[in-house]
């Protein structure tokens, strides 16, 4: 009734409108805050499969592949659900550092998964070569810093899979040389030297019970060489032998905490306390059905993975590893690699954040990781010298 | 009878001692020359399978491998006839740089040979790892003679067999960049985009008459990448089709003369002047099936060889590729890597050599051909050309992709 629109009622409005204007104004004002801390410190995301998709869909043809375009305008990954990753959107998302993924599938094993991986190595290579202006090829910390000063994408390889190394050490040392800085233990199939995470799944038996003595073999090379275990995709057997064996600190490369969802992706609390012991990370993915257990998720549901972790292992061991272009569904406000800001001012708001934790939580701690990695293979180097 | 004895014995017989001692006194002489020579210019030997040994008989495990003891002595290595190879001997035939072959054998095609070429190419990598004092790896001509000042055995990698690369042009980039600085492109098979020498032998036919365009494209990006491009192994009219196409100078690794031994995996005349013309080179080899086209043969077979392929083709195209520790039969007088002085000193003997045709021989052709290859890659970079991202076509594979992961 028109009696009833009085005073009270307009200055109600125009408090809430004021708030709502200031609340416009603090979320502008972190997204500046934001802007200006992965500026000084690169967002370092821990994996991103757009190498297989470029083998997907162009063949690994770069002829046919246009980057610093906005590939939600061209064919065929506009029409991909799979598609997250474009040159623009990287720069919106002010992504600093990227690790490529060099990817064969599981079906691949035993069969021409060594050749798949060089090829995917390639193509990565190929195409940072591509994009002088906008992207580096690196292989340490130190480099990630000086492409990040230099305004470029440090671009890294990550291998995906054991069986890419087709049980041959040979064929390990020579992935550190083509530049590969970690290796997934496994995909979505064992080894024969380390189980993965499907034998988690209820009714499963493990094939190994964790890694064979091979496996921990694997794992020392890893450590001599200086290129980083990622134990993303293993199950937690292998985790705890891995664990136990490594004389550096591991990561995952894109996993999250089994507390909030209990997917076999996802690191279980007693593992966390152990990666922490270790100086490791878990970088954490975005895929809904890791985030929220469900095909839908948002971004505070990407907090609260963020903060378990943080409450069990440590601000010191949690970093950023989304996983996009190797998933089909993203949560709310994460749907490419141009959210991750939204992502950090959503931290920045609840006030357990400082600004030093989001840089650790951005890029330090993985970086804290890569020189602990090199560390430990100088070592390895002055006993060899010592030695002869 | 005892009247015969005379002055004029006597005398014939001082004559021939004297004779015999300064014989052997310009022997003498000729291997100073010959050492001399060597330790200016690094004696370059194209093709030496030794890691395929390390792999057959200590399955790579370089710990139970003794590099630097007499191998001789020492089994299986003493035992074998396909062994030559130390590093003692490898000093006393005054090796200045060797290519070690990357080998995978032609039965792994299509299955695991890219697989086992990255282990041979580690293999070799590790071996020249543990012996820093004698070795060191080396991946350029300017290295090479840099490695040979150091008084060290300049080591560079061959891969040997096109079905090395799994007709992936993406596997044959990896494999520069691990080192390899040429790829034989066949071996004993033919690949399917190249024809082996197989196919030259009576009343064999051609697989594909060459080379196939996923062929050419091949050879295209080895001269982008600088790699050589080497034609032991391949039929005449993979010869033909690579000399017509490559834009960079060629090498044969371990072959000799077909005029001279009419093995198919020797060079016909007609292709050593066209070599001539591509400012390439013929690395000639010792196994005796191919030099006297018998189970025996003598240096001075092989020094028929050499002449014969400087007749043809000229003295700035022809060196040395014995194919050590691929081979079972080797010539008198150069039975193992100790033997090479010899040679030189035979070359030397003949008058036909001065020093400096020797120096070229030993080493100067060989780093031409590499520092050529080396320029041409820098050219087609300034040129802004791409690496190729031709891809074989599906039906020249037909039937052998059992081993591939199923792409559609």
């Amino acid at each position: 009734m028109k009696g009833r629109f009085g005073p009270l009622t307009v200055v109600l409005v125009l408090c809430s409108w004021v708030v709502t204007r200031a609340g416009d104004d603090r979320v502008h004002d972190r997204l500046a805050v934001v802007r200006r801390l992965l500026e000084e410190v690169p967002l370092i995301d821990g994996h991103n499969d757009l190498p297989w998709n470029i083998r997907k869909y162009v063949r690994n043809q770069l002829q046919d592949f246009h980057f610093s375009e906005d590939l939600r305008q061209t064919e065929p990954w506009a029409r991909s659900v799979w598609s997250h990753t474009d040159l623009f959107r990287l720069q919106q998302g002010m992504v600093g550092a990227q690790f490529w993924s060099a990817y064969a599938p599981c079906s691949s094993q035993y069969l021409d998964s060594v050749q798949l991986t060089l090829e995917q190595i390639d193509v990565i290579r190929r195409l940072i070569a591509q994009y002088p202006q906008h992207m580096q090829f690196v292989t340490t910390a130190d480099e990630v810093v000086e492409a990040h000063r230099a305004r470029k994408l440090a671009s890294l390889i990550g291998v995906e899979g054991g069986h890419a190394i087709g049980t041959s050490l040979a064929v390990l040392r020579v992935l550190y040389r083509l530049g590969a800085r970690y290796l997934t233990l496994t995909h979505t199939c064992s080894t024969p030297w380390a189980d993965c995470s499907n034998v988690d799944a209820p009714g499963q038996i493990p094939d190994h019970g964790g890694l064979t003595d091979f496996g921990k073999a694997v794992v020392l090379e890893m450590n001599r060489l200086g290129m980083m275990v990622d134990l993303s995709h293993v199950s937690i057997l292998t985790m705890l032998d891995v664990l136990q064996v490594t004389k550096a600190p591991v990561i995952f490369s894109h996993s999250a905490a089994h507390a909030l969802c209990n997917s076999s992706r996802n690191v279980p609390d007693h593992v966390l306390r152990l990666v922490a012991q270790n100086r490791g990370i878990v970088m954490v993915a975005f895929y809904t059905y890791f985030v929220s257990c469900n095909d839908t998720a948002t971004i505070r549901d990407v907090v609260a993975h963020i903060n378990h972790i943080r409450d069990v292992a440590g601000a010191d061991h949690v970093g950023i590893g989304a996983g996009y272009d190797g998933i089909n569904l993203t949560p709310q406000g994460l749907e490419d690699v141009s959210g991750y800001p939204r992502l950090f001012a959503e931290l920045l708001a609840s006030k357990r954040w400082t600004e030093h934790d989001l840089k650790k939580l951005a890029g330090l701690n993985l970086l804290r990781v890569m020189k602990d990695v090199e560390q430990v293979q100088k070592f390895h180097e002055l006993i060899s010298i010592w030695n002869f």
